[in-house]
């Protein structure tokens, strides 16, 4: 083994630039890999990170007869907000939201929508609540997502015509003013969700002092068991996501598996062309009395080498280059809201140290594997043949 | 001069398959060789000179008959045997050199050492020498292709003798060198023949070769046709 790793650094030093070019790309390979798998787990962590500054806050209680896939419990899904959160709403810790249904004319067409009334002096929700503060003559103040704002082709100072049923079953209907459009990645924040002042809801609904969700931001307090609400943790509220990110991960282990492929296809090629090149030398090896265990080592330890200095080099460009990219982000060239999804424009990686340990160990073992192989082949051959290099 | 026998061949025959048929290379030769021979296998292409010096160097294998060198049988030696006899008590000499291209002159000749475990300290001693018969001591950082082929040729014959091995195989080995390199390279190994008592075999067709060798035998298609030793 000493002899082989002698052998292989006096190979890989003797051959200079194309060693070098060989060292280039593998490391390359291990920065995309390993940048790229950060991406897609930074996206995964944007995604929950987002539906807590946006949604969920660090926890819920919902009205016991709220139903979030259901809108026929809208209607009755309120309830007078618990004394007992009285002294945190007061402190801005907890945050009460009342929700309804409606409909909304824009430009004479029907679209249903989901009314929801949040304190304009709330800071649990990144949600620009202070626009509902906005005084507007004969009109409801009111904010929407930029994603309905483009469906609806309505821009902030646009007026429409809103439309609810009140606590009593009555209907009636008001002019509200956009005051602003916000960008918001969640699409349960966005799509379909227009935002007024709560008292305004709640005047609206006939129903003073009432709320659907109160939402909290500091899950450490410890809060009384409220007749008629149902607590909600962080984890059941993110615990769709949570199973999305785990059937996403299997997608993406599949796209991580086809970047190492490729990777290694280029090992495996470079390996390949080079042993066949190097079948006289193999030859002389064998002649100088080397056994074909020997020659097949020395390949691999030399395959293994390529990876080890790719290894070392990324870390030498790659670790400033990924540690800059965390803290920047990746800022997408064309408008993420194109893509259909819930994408932030800037994305930001997320590395963990499995990612960076598994990615340098799978190339190496997979570098020690495609060195291994074609060596072995070669090595089978008759060493007369060898020498002459005459092996095809 | 010559004592001891360390190779003999008896009714070695060699084939080769050549499609559905075969192709025998070498029909029942039967030779001996001693310590301290400057011999060679001479005769037209095809007429079984590399397969002789490639079965005694045990990089191939008798389809009959039996061949011993330096007491191991070659037809029935495992792979890791071959390679130790290799390793230990052979140098081979190659018409292309197969030098290290990337090496240096002093790796080259340095690696027969590092595989028989020689501490750093012998290999230096060794591999100065070595360099310093061949005349190769300002040639020590170059690597093979900034030499020129005379050059390459005694890197080689240093790399074959510094360990001192008790046969050295030599297969054309003037085949890529003018006549004045040639001599060079044939009166160095004749030195060291003499110096060392290490048995020399040429395969070649080359005349200035089959002029320093004191036996010659002549190969044609497959046979010994003529053994003769030359008194110099």
């Amino acid at each position: 083994m000493k002899l082989a790793i002698k052998m292989a650094y006096r190979n890989l030093v003797g051959a200079g630039l194309r060693t070098w070019l060989n060292v280039i790309v593998l490391s390359f390979s291990f920065l995309v890999i390993i940048w790229m798998k950060g991406i897609i787990t930074g996206w995964d962590h944007q995604a929950k990170v987002d539906m807590t500054n946006w949604e969920i806050g660090e926890g819920q209680y919902w009205q016991e007869d709220y139903d979030p896939y259901d809108p026929f419990t809208f209607t009755d899904s309120h309830a007078p907000i618990p004394p007992e959160f009285s002294e945190e709403i007061a402190n801005g810790t907890m945050e009460p939201v009342l929700i309804a249904q409606g409909t909304i004319y824009p430009q004479g067409r029907l679209q249903s929508v989901m009314v929801r009334g949040i304190d304009p002096k709330q800071t649990i929700f990144m949600l620009p609540a202070g626009k509902l503060d906005t005084v507007v003559a004969g009109a409801i103040p009111a904010i929407i997502g930029s994603g309905m704002a483009k469906n609806l082709k309505m821009e902030a100072g646009d007026r429409v015509m809103v439309q609810w049923r009140d606590a009593d079953g009555t209907f009636d209907a008001s002019e509200v003013c956009i005051t602003e459009v916000f960008t918001v990645n969640v699409p349960a924040v966005d799509q379909g969700q227009l935002y007024l002042p709560l008292d305004t809801l709640q005047s609206m609904l006939g129903l003073k002092g009432e709320a659907t969700i109160v939402t909290y931001d500091n899950s450490e307090v410890s809060r009384p068991l409220v007749d008629g609400w149902v607590h909600k943790s962080k984890t059941e509220l993110t615990s769709a996501v949570d199973e999305l990110i785990r059937v996403k991960t299997a997608g993406t282990s599949f796209l991580y598996i086809i970047l190492i492929t490729l990777a290694m296809l280029a090992i495996f090629d470079t390996q390949v062309l080079s042993i066949f090149r190097r079948q006289k030398e193999i030859g002389t090896y064998i002649a100088l009395g080397y056994t074909r265990r020997q020659v097949v080592g020395l390949f691999t330890v030399e395959g293994t080498m390529y990876a080890v200095l790719a290894a070392l080099l990324s870390a030498a460009y790659g670790l400033p280059f990924l540690a800059w990219q965390a803290r920047v982000g990746w800022t997408m060239p064309m408008d993420a809201s194109e893509f259909g999804m819930a994408i932030a424009q800037t994305l930001y990686p997320v590395y963990s140290a499995g990612l960076v340990a598994g990615t340098v160990l799978i190339i190496m073992t997979v570098t020690a594997l495609v060195s291994y192989w074609p060596s072995r082949r070669i090595a089978k051959m008759n060493p007369t043949e060898a020498l002459r290099g005459r092996i095809q | 001069m010559e004592d001891s026998v360390i190779i003999t061949i008896d009714g070695l025959v060699k084939k080769f398959p050549m499609g559905k048929s075969e192709f025998t290379a070498l029909k029942g030769i039967d030779l001996r060789f001693s310590q301290g021979e400057f011999a060679g296998f001479v005769g037209p292409s095809g007429s079984g000179k590399t397969t002789m010096l490639n079965i005694i160097g045990s990089l191939d294998i008798p389809s009959s008959g039996q061949v011993t060198v330096l007491d191991h049988s070659i037809g029935s030696l495992t792979q890791k045997d071959a390679a130790n006899l290799r390793k230990r008590n052979l140098g081979f000499i190659f018409q292309s050199y197969n030098l290290f291209a990337v090496h240096t002159v002093y790796e080259n000749i340095e690696f027969p050492l590092l595989l028989l475990n020689y501490s750093a300290a012998e290999r230096k001693k060794m591999v100065t020498e070595a360099m310093e018969w061949l005349g190769l001591t300002d040639k020590i950082k170059s690597k093979p292709p900034q030499l020129s082929g005379g050059e390459c040729q005694r890197v080689a014959i240093a790399r074959a003798m510094v360990k001192r091995p008790s046969l050295v195989l030599a297969d054309e080995p003037t085949a890529n060198l003018d006549a004045a390199n040639s001599h060079n390279i044939l009166k160095s190994m004749e030195q060291l023949n003499r110096e060392f008592r290490t048995t020399f075999l040429f395969a070649t067709h080359d005349d200035k070769v089959i002029s320093y060798l004191r036996r010659k035998i002549s190969l044609e298609d497959g046979r010994v046709a003529k053994d003769e030793t030359i008194s110099n």
